[in-house]
């Protein structure tokens, strides 16, 4: 099986896309309709001192608990990866 | 042309600009109150326009149309129950694409709609184009470019609202996927033979959505709906192997990239974004806690400043007034009564007008600036280690001015459960009136080492605190989850409203507690009562914390305002000189008492509105509890060192 990676880890810089999220019905509908979806494209802006997380997403700014970014499991773009 | 009446609503995001544009329409003719039963504030406001007298209303800037936050869940039933003439929709045109997912959930109810694309003139800044015919013709109702700060182009946005309402032709919903439509539409058939006040379409999407309130709606009288309707999500779940409710985000979210596919053009940002420059500073891992300490300190800093200035030209002004009073009325128990009545609202604008104005000023501007967000960023971590999330950094923040704005502003915390925990640790803050007598008493005759002692001792008891109740207090934790905001200069005008009403709220709320409890004190002290209270204190006061009895009646009147501690301690022993009763270990653990013992009067009457009698009971007796238990501990401790 191939390890899950999970948004906290990403390093800020880096785009990557939503896989899936692994919370309860409740976070994830909320994580969608802040349009956090799996597909998605996100990247990387800032990450605070074991603290949140700040990242680009469909045209905006936001700002997720590090619990939250926990709980997102994401991929990196395989164009991306190569180019670097 | 005759007067006609028309009632509107503004919808949008939060940092959109919708403050902004209803203080632009409204200006003073606007009213904030509650929501009936709701602890959430309702902004109305009048506007005459072309023979038209037009209702406005602020509905609360919110991220869906689900029932997460109760600003949510009010925003929806305002529409679906009031239906209002029509809907502008305040847009940041600079982040088109998030904004549109709001924008698809309210043309789910398929009230009229008019798009206010706000914050327009940036969008060539930003190498940004939006085709505005195609989006119109792909969203099917009206959109406008707009700059709310300047006003430009919401007349526009006013006439093509009202055309709107002039034609009343049906709008012709967006389609969502196949598989979805397919399900809206079977729903729909049998929602309108059912005739439900509501729009049978959003109806539908919302049973698909598994929303709760809906459901329960609609099952009390229409079980067969809802059971049809879950029937329909298995369905859906089986094809996506999402929760049927994430779908229909899901859905959202693939229109909102289609439509900006079609609409929007970017040009890459070559230059790094001023934005981007002021952050690498104000959020840095490193920079950024000292920035931010600087930032506040300096507010801080302002504030004393101004206030103490200001408190005691006030003083002055007013010191004439009592012998003018007794003149007046003579020396009689009414009058004294009168006076302290007077003498107790003196005293609400003496906190108002020095500390609370300014305060709000500067808080709003920093808000408004964009720098509060980055606040919330940067505290995240700290405020988690006390049960809840950054946002709750704002009212504890506030605290140290005042506790009362602090109370208030716990409304940004998303639930109940963060918003009374965060309300429960404001009260714990040490604001500007407590403030006073720790320095007034420690640091002046014991050291100012041993403020910074007390003060960390506070901070360690609202950590542990916060912690103990966010095990205790029902309900799930919730993460931050926060917009960014840019950076912008801030509107002077929704500044000084937004200070206005928080001010005049604050007098409003406090008012009648603090005059009432002024008049209370004085009948009981104009009664010879007061020894007999110092009397059955003193088992505490003497016995336990060590103290002389006096304290007793020090303590009562401190509930009034906290720095009548001081002030009385002064008039009763007739000078400023406390080392003289007051022994070192004597004048901590008092500080220590003062800064844990009570909520003054007008934090409960606040605290007592926001979150009910129950629990304003609660902490009271928990802070009660604590102030006598560490400060008999204290005490006795203390004596071993000094």
């Amino acid at each position: 099986m191939i390890k899950q990676l999970f948004l906290a880890k990403v390093k800020e810089g880096e785009e990557v896309e939503i896989v899936s999220i692994k919370a309860g019905a409740k976070t994830a509908k909320r994580l969608a309709d802040l349009g956090l979806t799996s597909g998605t494209k996100i990247k990387v802006l800032r990450k605070a001192i074991s603290g949140p997380i700040e990242i680009k997403v469909r045209g905006s700014r936001l700002a997720l608990g590090r619990g939250l970014a926990n709980k997102i499991v994401i991929k990196r773009d395989l164009i991306c990866k190569i180019k670097n | 042309m005759q007067n006609k009446k028309l009632n509107i609503v503004l919808a949008g995001q939060a940092n959109v600009g919708k403050s902004v544009t209803f203080n632009y329409l409204t200006g003073l003719h606007q009213h904030i109150g509650n929501w009936a039963g709701k602890t959430i504030a309702k902004a109305e406001g009048t506007l005459f326009y072309k023979g038209y007298v037009i209702d406005i209303l602020d509905l609360p800037g919110i991220y869906s149309l689900a029932t997460y936050s109760i600003e949510e869940i009010i925003a929806r039933e305002h529409i679906t129950k009031e239906k209002p003439d029509f809907i502008i929709n305040i847009v940041d045109a600079t982040r088109l694409e998030k904004n549109l997912l709001f924008t698809l959930q309210l043309l789910e109810m398929n009230r009229p709609l008019v798009v206010s694309l706000n914050m327009s003139n940036l969008l060539e800044k930003r190498g940004m184009e939006i085709n505005l015919a195609k989006l119109e013709k792909i969203l099917g109702v009206p959109v406008v470019l707009t700059v709310a700060t300047q006003g430009k182009g919401l007349t526009t946005v006013l006439d093509r609202g009202i055309d709107l309402v002039r034609k009343t032709e049906n709008i012709k919903p967006i389609k969502y996927g196949e598989e979805v439509e397919e399900r809206i539409e079977k729903l729909i058939v049998d929602l309108k033979k059912a005739d439900f006040p509501y729009e049978p379409r959003w109806l539908a999407i919302k049973l698909l959505e598994k929303d709760q309130e809906i459901i329960k709606d609609i099952g009390k009288k229409h079980p067969e709906l809802t059971a049809k309707a879950a029937g329909l999500c298995r369905e859906l779940e089986e094809i996506h192997g999402h929760d049927a409710s994430v779908i229909i985000a899901g859905e959202r979210c693939l229109l909102a990239t289609q439509i900006i596919d079609q609409v929007l053009k970017t040009n890459k940002e070559k230059k790094v974004s001023l934005n981007e420059k002021i952050d690498r500073i104000a959020c840095h891992k490193i920079w950024g806690y000292p920035t931010m300490a600087g930032m506040l300190g300096l507010v801080f800093y302002i504030i004393f400043l101004f206030g103490n200035w200001f408190s005691s030209l006030l003083a002055q002004i007013t010191s004439g007034w009592r012998p003018a009073w007794e003149n007046l009325f003579g020396l009689s128990v009414l009058s004294s009564l009168g006076w302290s009545a007077i003498e107790s609202a003196l005293a609400l604008f003496d906190l108002a007008l020095p500390f609370i104005i300014p305060f709000y000023l500067l808080l709003f501007l920093l808000e408004s600036s964009g720098y509060l967000a980055r606040v919330t960023f940067l505290m995240d971590n700290l405020m988690h280690r006390m049960g809840v999330h950054g946002k709750a950094c704002i009212p504890l923040i506030m605290g140290f001015g005042c506790n009362v704005p602090a109370c208030l502003s716990c409304r940004i915390m998303e639930t109940e459960r963060e918003r009374f925990i965060t309300g429960f640790l404001t009260t714990l803050i040490p604001c500007s009136a407590k403030t006073i007598v720790v320095f007034g008493l420690v640091g002046k005759f014991v050291g100012l080492s041993w403020v910074f002692g007390l003060y960390a001792f506070m901070a360690l008891l609202i950590i542990s605190l916060g912690r103990l109740a966010s095990k205790k207090v029902k309900g799930e934790a919730v993460e931050l989850i926060m917009e960014m905001p840019e950076y912008r200069i801030p509107s002077l005008k929704t500044i000084l409203l937004q200070t206005w009403f928080g001010v005049k709220d604050f007098i409003f709320v406090a008012a009648p507690l603090v005059i009432g409890l002024g008049i209370i004190i004085k009948a009981v002290s104009l009664a010879g009562w007061l020894p007999l209270i110092v009397g059955f204190l003193s088992p505490i006061t003497v016995s336990w914390l060590g103290l002389p009895a006096i304290t007793g009646i020090l303590l009562i009147f401190g509930v009034l305002r906290k720095e009548l501690i001081l002030v009385m301690l002064a008039g009763l022993l007739g000078t400023t000189n406390f080392a003289q009763i007051l022994t070192p270990a004597q004048m901590i653990v008092l500080a220590l008492v003062s800064l844990i013992y009570f909520p003054c009067v007008a934090t409960l009457a606040v605290f007592w509105r926001e979150f009910g009698w129950k629990r304003t009971i609660i902490v009271v007796i928990t802070e009660l509890f604590l102030a006598v238990l560490l400060g008999g501990l204290a005490y006795r401790i203390l004596n071993f060192f000094i």
